[in-house]
């Protein structure tokens, strides 16, 4: 079987269709407000209060149904892609294989979700992002990128939908919700034990890899979606990152390159608008 | 009937107008809507699924952004169903204004969000009857977000779903007495 399997590889069936980051970053509209336009809502929170909550809320679910698949393939190749004790120890390929378990359960709770909420699979693109965080050579940066950053984001995601389910008085969702940011939590929990395990005499590694974690921390604010800022869908679920072993210098890092994100975003797109006005 | 579309050219989606003219023409067809002058007009720097109307002007005003014709699988690129169904919510929505009963209605602005619920579900439901592809369940969740997940809820959102001709009353009084029982 294939080694360090490439984004674009990953098996999917003719429902679904993908885009990339940087594609998803050439698009030029927004959903914030720009230059004080009123007809934009100034808050974007993912909140039942939201005129479109009910179809914001299904994009969203997809979009975790298919992070779920990709979370399940992240860990699953990392059972598989790296050679037992020489690169990885055997506990950390267990601790992995156990994510791949919980991660499957999840593709089976969101896809049901989404059933329940109005949603086809395959009904909207697939940002294969998070898989892309993945796809590491080394097992120590694959951790920060998985564990870390792509599962402190699907903290943050669970606590955002367990909450929507939580106010709109949706009971499977605020249950299904809580059950699945339980294990997201140990899953960072497990990542964070880990790095810090394995690198424990190699300072050097481990700075690389926060390193790596940093950048892919900034990655997945996708262009500001994710902040403490009203003006972002998702917030930062401070007290569930604690939970999971970040600290609170970490979790400051992670909402001051998030608010980095929505800022550069917001003036990349009114840049862009400026000079689509300018031609017209 | 005159239909408009503006803008002419799209820089932001790859959207066509004159094929959204065509859609609005077919759809206004389908509707008994011949007789109704649109204005469509389509904000292309804004991402969001948003559509509203103002049945109070001539040519009646359907107001788009970007999102409401986007074909979701490929974004920034129009879809033919999304277009459809967008188009046809805001007509019905029109014609529900000028001669179904609904000159009481507050504008789109200040419906409440469920009477906005309820009134899609009415909207919605009848589109589904002339071949129109709806996923009902997707309305049902909507329904269920602003009047409540429970069994008096979903019996309300039936018989709504089932009506074929409410006035503005009749709608708001069946949406305020689902809401009571989940308050």
């Amino acid at each position: 079987m294939r080694k360090f399997m490439p984004a674009d590889e990953l098996a999917r069936d003719e429902r679904f269709s993908q885009t990339t980051q940087r594609d998803r970053m050439a698009d030029a509209r927004t959903t914030v407000v720009l230059n004080g336009d009123q007809n934009r809502r100034s808050n974007n929170r993912l909140t039942p209060e939201r005129n479109d909550a009910s179809e914001a809320a299904r994009a969203l679910m997809h979009g975790i149904f298919v992070g779920e698949i990709q979370a399940l393939e992240g860990a699953g190749r990392t059972c598989w892609d790296f050679t037992t004790g020489e690169e990885a120890p055997f506990a950390l390929k267990l601790d992995m294989a156990r994510q791949a378990w919980d991660e499957a359960r999840h593709v089976e709770i969101s896809c049901k979700l989404g059933d329940w909420m109005g949603a086809e699979i395959g009904q909207y693109v697939e940002n294969t992002v998070l898989f892309e965080a993945a796809c590491s050579n080394d097992p120590v940066l694959r951790l920060a990128g998985v564990n870390r950053a792509l599962e402190g984001l699907a903290i943050d995601v669970f606590t955002t939908m367990k909450e929507f389910g939580e106010i709109a008085g949706d009971p499977y969702l605020e249950f299904c919700e809580d059950w699945m940011l339980a294990d997201e939590v140990t899953h960072v929990k497990m990542g964070s034990d880990w790095l810090r395990k394995v690198t424990e005499n190699d300072p050097e590694r481990r700075k690389k890899a926060l390193e790596f974690q940093n950048i892919v921390d900034k990655m997945f604010s996708y262009g500001g979606s994710r902040s403490e800022s009203d003006e972002s869908s998702l917030g930062i679920a401070r007290r569930f990152r604690e939970l999971a072993g970040f600290t609170d210098s970490e979790v400051d890092y992670v909402a001051e390159v998030s608010m980095q994100a929505l800022n550069e975003r917001k003036a990349q797109i009114a840049e862009r608008q400026a000079a689509a006005a300018a031609n017209k | 009937m005159a239909i408009t579309v503006s803008p002419g050219t799209f820089d932001f989606v790859s959207f066509d107008a004159a094929y959204i003219e065509r859609i609005a023409g077919i759809v206004a067809g389908q509707l008994g809507v011949t007789d109704i002058d649109f204005s469509v007009e389509i904000d292309e720097t804004s991402a969001l699924n948003r559509i509203s109307t103002d049945a109070s002007v001539t040519p009646v005003r359907i107001m788009v952004h970007s999102g409401a014709f986007e074909d979701k699988r490929r974004p920034r690129q129009q879809s033919e169903i999304d277009t459809t169904v967008s188009l046809a919510r805001c007509m019905l929505r029109a014609r529900d204004r000028l001669r179904g009963g609904f000159a009481s209605a507050p504008t789109d602005t200040e419906l409440t969000l469920a009477q906005a619920a309820a009134w899609d579900t009415y909207i919605m439901a009848r589109l589904s009857r002339i071949d129109i592809p709806v996923n009902k369940q997707a309305w049902h969740y909507n329904w269920r977000n602003r009047h409540g997940f429970n069994d008096h809820s979903d019996a309300a959102f039936e018989r709504m779903w089932q009506a074929e001709s409410l006035d503005w009353d009749q709608l708001s009084s069946a949406s305020d007495a689902a809401r009571s029982v989940s308050a």
